[in-house]
């Protein structure tokens, strides 16, 4: 389940820096053409994954109820962490992106 | 008109949140808190120690307990000692004993020998008061069943007045006064809202027989138990042949369940009509293994012979429904690391309220802010506020510390345990009358503070249980419960040094420009 949280975060991670807002805010540029799209395709994409992920292990009562409780738990962490520690969530958010998929993976 | 129907939902939103939210705050904590249940009554009862679990053993020793002890008795129960409940506990039907006329032992889960714990409610008191609300049966239950139709209410018009629901999903902006308050509110509400929704909606559905009891009254007429034993499925308890017959082995019979569904683990246990040829032997299986609860997981055996009767009906898919919703309420079925987002979430809910609760008041002091003295009503709902959460909190506290305190051998023990969680509750409301606003809210989180921060200690030196004991020997409900007051210590100073200081003046909205670009060179 570890690895579904990590994907999923950093999936919540790329939708909030698909907005123009937060882009600027956190990164400290203005986006490149192109970009915030291909931030929220991966986005939705990480989210698409780490729900079928959930489903194919804990099958469909556990798999969706514990991808919803580690998604609301996720996203809220980053929201709340973000004002206070920028950069060491966008850290997170990046090896969660690595970490995540390699459990998976890995550890089944 | 369309402004005006999000006025009218704003004005709902504001006026039921203001009305019920000091109630809703006390049962989303204590409901909160009930996630823990078994560990909290676990550290109420340090006496009950926990052992490696060998349900064979427990279910040898809970017999041979019944059959010495209750061998007259129609009717025993056995639960298995699990993960998170110690003790094995048995009971019998006895019209003259016990509380509603069944004597309860918890037995010592390798002994089999009945422990004397101290007499208290443990986290059951919470638990009942979650949806109770220490009332006389049935107007807790309406009242909270009520209160849980105005959450979801709440929800809905929320979401209805909070116009910027995706702009803003990602939103928090801390250090801006009120601002910072509503992004809070619609933060926690928004991206915890699955969470609320299945909460408030599923309360509904378990006391569905309270909100529309028209179609059980028209099917049973006023026999609602039969409604009951429907829908669970009980079956009717056989008549006593009075032909003494030895009951068979049950760790035999939970060898037949096993072959049924290996690795099942048993809840409740029920025997009817023990040493008679018409007896009984009912396994239910335990609400932590499924989701749902499942009255198709319960098997009945002949008690004399050992074969298998039947097992439990199956469920329609309207109840698999419901039983759905009511399974995921309560999150029997969460394993350690669910619960504590269960709790989290719970916590979360709560902080939804309480900052609703102290916007509703802050954006209307911001009127009176040059005047010397602020209008009753605001008087009278800062009051409440204050009473209502940091009051409510040293109740708790007080419950905790009562458990510790009171000598085990006073008579109504466990009830005087309650007295003090509303003797403090009401205490705190007579301080928050005395004292002006903010040093009212910070002297009672910091006694709060205090309070919780020095529980673990008190454990330490009353019972020998301390942390030190309890994490070497790996019981981690009796640590748990410490490490979280603790930490509920550490959160409630923080808040009362915020309320103790003096209040810093909220800085004037830099304009929007100079503000991006100082964030902005702040990151890089």
């Amino acid at each position: 389940m570890l690895s579904i949280a990590l994907i999923g975060f950093a999936g919540f991670a790329a939708l909030c820096l698909a907005m123009e807002k937060h882009f600027s805010d956190v990164l400290g540029r203005k986006p490149k053409a192109g970009q915030l799209r291909s931030l929220r395709l991966a986005g939705w994409l990480l989210l698409t994954v780490s729900l079928v992920l959930s489903v194919h292990q804990r099958g469909w009562a556990h798999g969706l109820v514990e991808w919803i409780a580690v998604l609301m738990a996720g996203v809220t962490l980053w929201v709340f962490g973000l004002p206070y520690q920028p950069r060491l969530l966008l850290g997170a958010a990046a090896l969660s992106l690595i970490l995540g998929p390699l459990l998976a993976l890995f550890a089944g | 008109m369309k402004e005006g129907f999000r006025q009218a939902m704003a004005w709902l939103h504001t006026w039921t949140g203001l009305i019920f939210g000091w109630l809703l705050f006390a049962i989303f904590l204590s409901g909160t808190l009930s996630y823990f249940k078994e560990e909290i009554s676990h550290w109420a009862q340090p006496e009950v120690r926990s052992h490696a679990l060998d349900p064979l053993a427990s279910l040898g020793l809970a017999q041979r307990y019944l059959e010495a002890n209750a061998g007259h008795s129609a009717s025993w129960m056995i639960r298995l000692p699990s993960e998170r409940e110690a003790a094995l506990g048995v009971g019998w039907r006895d019209p003259d004993g016990g509380r509603r006329g069944v004597v309860r032992k918890s037995l010592d889960a390798q002994s089999g020998q009945p422990v004397q714990a101290r007499d208290s409610r443990g986290g059951d008191f919470f638990y009942r008061f979650h949806f109770e609300l220490q009332m006389p049966y049935p107007w807790g239950r309406w009242l909270s069943t009520f209160c849980a139709f105005i959450m979801l209410l709440g929800l809905v018009t929320g979401i209805i007045t909070h116009k910027k629901i995706f702009k803003e999903f990602f939103t928090f902006r801390p250090g801006k006064g009120q601002r910072s308050w509503l992004d809070g509110h619609n933060a926690i509400g928004v991206l915890v809202l699955p969470f609320h929704l299945m909460i408030s909606y599923s309360s509904l559905v378990l006391f569905m027989y309270m909100v529309m009891p028209a179609g059980i009254l028209a099917s049973y007429g006023g026999n609602t138990n039969g409604y009951f034993n429907d829908l669970f499925g009980r079956d009717e308890v056989p008549k006593v042949a009075n032909v003494a017959t030895p009951l068979v082995p049950l760790e035999s019979l939970y060898a037949k369940v096993q072959e049924q569904v290996p690795g099942a683990r048993m809840g409740f246990i029920q025997v009817q009509n023990p040493g008679d040829r018409s007896a009984r032997v009912t396994f239910t299986q335990s609400a932590a293994d499924n989701v749902a609860y499942k009255r198709s997981a319960s098997w009945t055996f002949d008690g004399a012979t050992g074969a298998l009767l039947s097992q439990g009906a199956p469920e329609s898919a309207a109840m698999m429904t419901s039983f759905s919703f009511a399974g995921l309420h309560m999150g029997n079925y969460a394993g350690p690391w669910l619960r504590w987002l269960y709790f989290a979430f719970g916590v979360a809910g709560t902080a939804v309220i309480g900052t609703g609760l102290v916007m509703w008041l802050g954006k209307r002091q911001l009127k009176h802010a040059k005047s010397e003295r602020i209008p009753g009503e605001l008087r009278l709902v800062e009051v409440l506020n204050i009473a209502s959460m940091s009051g409510l909190l040293l109740g708790v506290a007080a419950f905790f510390w009562a458990n510790r305190l009171l000598p085990v051998g006073l008579e109504g023990r466990g009830n005087w345990e309650i007295n003090s969680f509303f003797l403090l509750w009401a205490l705190s409301l007579v301080h928050a009358v005395l004292r002006p606003g903010r040093r009212a809210w910070g002297e009672q989180l910091g006694l709060g503070a205090l309070a919780f921060a020095l529980l673990p200690l008190l454990n330490a030196l009353t019972t020998g249980q301390g942390l030190n004991h309890s994490v070497a020997a790996g019981d981690w409900a009796m640590a748990g419960v410490d490490l979280t007051a603790l930490a509920t210590g550490v959160f409630l100073a923080w808040a009362a040094g915020k309320m103790l200081r003096a209040p810093k003046p909220v800085a004037k909205r830099a304009p929007r420009a100079a503000k991006a670009t100082a964030e902005a060179v702040e990151v890089s």
